[in-house]
């Protein structure tokens, strides 16, 4: 016995963390709901001008106005698809790499502070660069993408197998275990909750660079919506797209916060992680 | 069951320090009632030294954080000095079995963390400080951070600051459970002659029966499911003073025995605090 | 967004040996080869004496040291503005659950929002200029910083809030006995998060709105221009400063937390 002093205060919290309380989301709703009628009553006056801030009535016509005429997902799916096969091209040559530097400790010992300089220099520097190599189509969407994707992923996967337990690895050698059977019974399986992290962290790296080079150029997805209504000063545009990154960011996050609890049910996740 | 066999040896005043009447408390685990503790009964007195021993996780713990005043939710009395208790104080104190220490603040600055609340002046704080570095001679240690002590040092340590307010009760919630076998012995024997010569009134809980033998002057055996006092001994000096006396054995014998009845049936919830 | 960089205790120690320097003498060594027998067309890749000549020039009659210099101003004078806010939230969140039931949920929802997704609408309320690549600045450095404080704070070990009940601490004795010291490391990877952010939006900022004087506008001007050589220049200059930050927040950490740790 270690303490039970203190073991049912957690049991408690525990039980409401399950079931969010009703006072709970009340209280949670209460500030957007606070705001948004700020704003209705404040552009009800004509407070803030309309190019500074449309009134909520106005951004929820241009909702349904993009959503009829089917411009809103057009621009929505063409940005998914970017992200999709961005990540699509990262993730393999990032679980290689990471892999391979993990696994070969002399490998990395030659590679890896090579490899944080690269990484330090975030994608946003290396877009000028990038553009003179591959243009401004959809290449460069790919390639930064992937790129964003793939140094999250190396990162993780390096150290996710660079950290397995000496014990684990220790218990292999006593078992006698092939270099292949010490990979697949033990180092995989013990590197595997890292990893899947690194893959998470590598699929929001992916939707960060996709804003970031919808911006910098493209002619259709929810960057450029932005581009477009800032330009036009139509706000409502900025608006209606951030509202749309937001709700996928949303989404990514909880289905892969899902996903991981799904893949690894011993491990509670706190709610309010990354 | 609950008869109280006064100690021949013992010479304080009979005036009960604490009482505890009808004692019952439960907590709901997962919508379930879960009974832990049922019809405690329990006296003791100024001075005296009673250990409290029963398996895992069957509601000592729960015990001393009721008497704490952590926990309020129970039914039956609780009183010191014929007071209710509503609220932790510091005629009070406890010893955690982890140490509990502040890995930032040094031993110095852990101890005098307990001070507060002290009307004492800045100089009697710092000296009843020292006192008590000394007490459980860790004085040459004062500056040093807990991160550099070993288990049974930083144990002295939180000894000496549940001491520093010099309580009138002395709770001690398995506070040797994590120590080596051998560091165990020596702050046993320290324990017994602090606590001595401290004069205070302690309440000790752990599963070690030789522990409660050598230390208490009555000892309490509880069993679970719920919790309950099976029966309170009185430990003749003899087999306090030696632990190879035939008092000694004969008794760690008994109390054993009445353990094994409800050994393996308490099987709660049990969490580490690290 | 590449912002998590401090490495793991077992891949620091590789640091420290002969080997990496190997790897950095080799690629160097390709790269003057490359050049010297013109493996590449030397409109794409320049050689490292053009890149040093350019160095030269450049700061010698240059602008690029003043742009360096207000890329770095912003960069401070955002993150500054940002963290602050966000360490100050972050303790009021931490502290009060009922500012955490109200201002939390929101928090988190606004959090979805890309970093870059805030450019336009930052645009248009703060202009293209200082004030608006500020806020935006502010902004990145914001996000983390908020968020891992808070959490540092309410994450604190229940023992330690039991401990504080035991020795009858008052709101002001916890906080500063217990509470801001346990969430010091978490506070500190917050900070380190948001500098590495708001470096980012400084580069940002200055490829999405109006050209000032700065470093991220002069790689723009590089590419538009086909200045490989800058471009190059940039781009060293990008991960020395970054290097810098990340060392330098990394032993300010290792030094603040340095008695925690046996």
């Amino acid at each position: 016995m270690t303490l039970t002093v203190s073991a049912d205060p957690p049991a408690e919290r525990r039980l409401t963390k399950g079931l969010p309380v009703w006072t709970d989301i009340a209280y949670g709703i209460s500030l957007p709901l606070a705001l948004l009628l700020a704003w209705g009553l404040s552009s009800r006056f004509g407070w803030p001008p309309e190019q500074i801030l449309p009134a909520p009535q106005v951004v929820w016509a241009t909702i349904v106005e993009l959503w009829s005429d089917g411009s809103l997902a057009e621009h929505t799916l063409q940005s998914l698809r970017r992200v999709a096969i961005g990540f699509a091209i990262g993730v393999p040559p990032g679980l290689i790499i990471g892999a391979a530097l993990g696994l070969l400790p002399r490998v990395r010992a030659f590679i890896w502070p090579v490899f944080t300089a690269v990484a330090q220099v975030n994608m946003l520097a290396w877009l000028p660069l990038l553009v003179l190599f591959v243009g401004i189509d959809e290449e460069l969407k790919y390639v930064s993408i992937a790129w964003s994707t793939a140094i999250p992923v190396i990162l993780a996967t390096t150290r996710s197998i660079a950290d397995v337990s000496p014990k684990l690895v220790e218990l292999g050698r006593v078992l006698d275990f092939t270099p292949l059977q010490r990979v697949s019974t033990i180092v995989l399986p013990a590197a595997l909750p890292s990893l899947f992290t690194g893959l998470r962290e590598g699929l929001a790296a992916a939707w960060q660079s996709l804003v970031i080079v919808e911006l910098f150029a493209s002619f259709e997805g929810l960057g450029y919506l932005m581009t477009w209504g800032r330009q036009l000063f139509q706000l409502e545009l900025v608006i209606v797209a951030m509202l749309v990154i937001a709700a996928i960011g949303l989404l990514l996050n909880a289905s892969l916060q899902y996903l991981e609890r799904f893949v690894q049910p011993w491990k509670t996740e706190d709610p309010h992680g990354s | 069951m609950n008869q109280i066999y006064p100690s021949p040896t013992f010479q304080v005043e009979s005036i009960p320090a604490l009482e505890i009447h009808h004692l019952d408390k439960s907590f709901t685990v997962a919508g379930r009632e879960l009974k832990v503790l049922a019809g405690v009964d329990l006296s003791v007195k100024i001075g005296e030294f009673v250990t409290i021993v029963g398996a895992s996780g069957c509601g000592k713990s729960t015990l001393l954080r009721l008497i704490l005043g952590l926990d309020l939710d129970y039914s039956g009395d609780i009183l010191v000095d014929g007071e209710h208790v509503r609220r932790p104080g510091l005629d009070r104190s406890i010893v955690f079995q982890d140490h509990r220490l502040l890995p930032w603040l040094t031993v110095e600055g852990n101890v005098a963390a307990a001070l507060r609340r002290s009307s004492l002046s800045r100089a009697a704080k710092k000296e009843t400080v020292r006192e008590h570095l000394e007490l459980v001679g860790l004085t040459s240690f004062s500056k040093a951070y807990p991160a550099h002590l070993s288990g049974g040092m930083a144990q002295r340590v939180a000894i000496a600051r549940a001491l520093v307010n010099r309580p009138r009760f002395l709770l001690l919630d398995e506070p040797l459970g994590a120590l080596d076998a051998l560091t165990r012995l020596k702050l046993q024997d320290e324990l017994k002659r602090i606590v001595q010569r401290e004069g205070t009134t302690a309440l000790l809980v752990t599963h070690d029966v030789d522990e409660a033998v050598h230390l208490g002057h009555r000892i309490v055996v509880m069993q679970p499911h719920p919790g309950r006092i099976a029966t309170i001994l009185s430990i003749p000096e003899q087999a306090r003073q030696d632990r190879s006396s035939h008092e000694f054995i004969r008794l760690r014998d008994k109390v054993l025995g009445l353990l094994a009845v409800g050994a393996g049936a308490c099987q709660t919830k049990e969490r580490t605090v690290a | 967004m590449e912002a998590d960089a401090s490495p793991p205790h077992l891949l620091r120690g590789a640091a420290r040996h002969w080997r990496p320097f190997v790897a950095f003498g080799v690629i160097f060594l390709l790269w003057l080869a490359a050049a010297q027998f013109a493996w590449v067309d030397p409109r794409f890749l320049p050689s490292p004496a053009a890149v040093a000549a350019r160095a030269k020039t450049e700061f010698t009659t240059g602008t690029l040291a003043f742009d360096i210099s207000e890329s770095l101003r912003r960069n401070i004078t955002g993150f500054a503005i940002g963290a602050l806010a966000g360490l100050l939230l972050g303790l009021v969140l931490g502290f009060s659950r009922t500012a955490e039931r109200i201002v939390g949920p929101t928090l988190l929802a606004f959090r979805q929002i890309a970093l870059f997704a805030w450019v336009p609408l930052l645009s248009v309320w703060f202009g293209g200029a200082d004030a608006g690549k500020i806020a935006f600045i502010a902004v990145a450095g914001f996000q983390p910083v908020v968020i891992n404080t808070w959490q540092g704070v309410k994450g604190l070990s229940p023992a330690y809030r039991e401990l504080s009940e035991v020795l009858i601490f008052s709101r002001l004795d916890f906080a500063r006995l217990v509470a801001l010291p346990g969430a010091l490391p978490s506070i500190f990877t917050g900070l380190h998060a948001g500098l590495i952010y708001a470096w980012l939006a400084t580069l940002g900022s200055e490829l999405f709105l109006n050209v000032t004087p700065g470093i991220g506008g002069r790689l723009n001007e590089g590419s538009q221009l086909f200045e490989m050589d800058l471009l190059f220049l940039g781009i060293i200059i990008l991960a020395v400063i970054g290097l810098f930050y990340n060392s330098s927040a990394h032993s300010l950490e290792t030094w603040l937390l340095r008695r925690r740790k046996r």
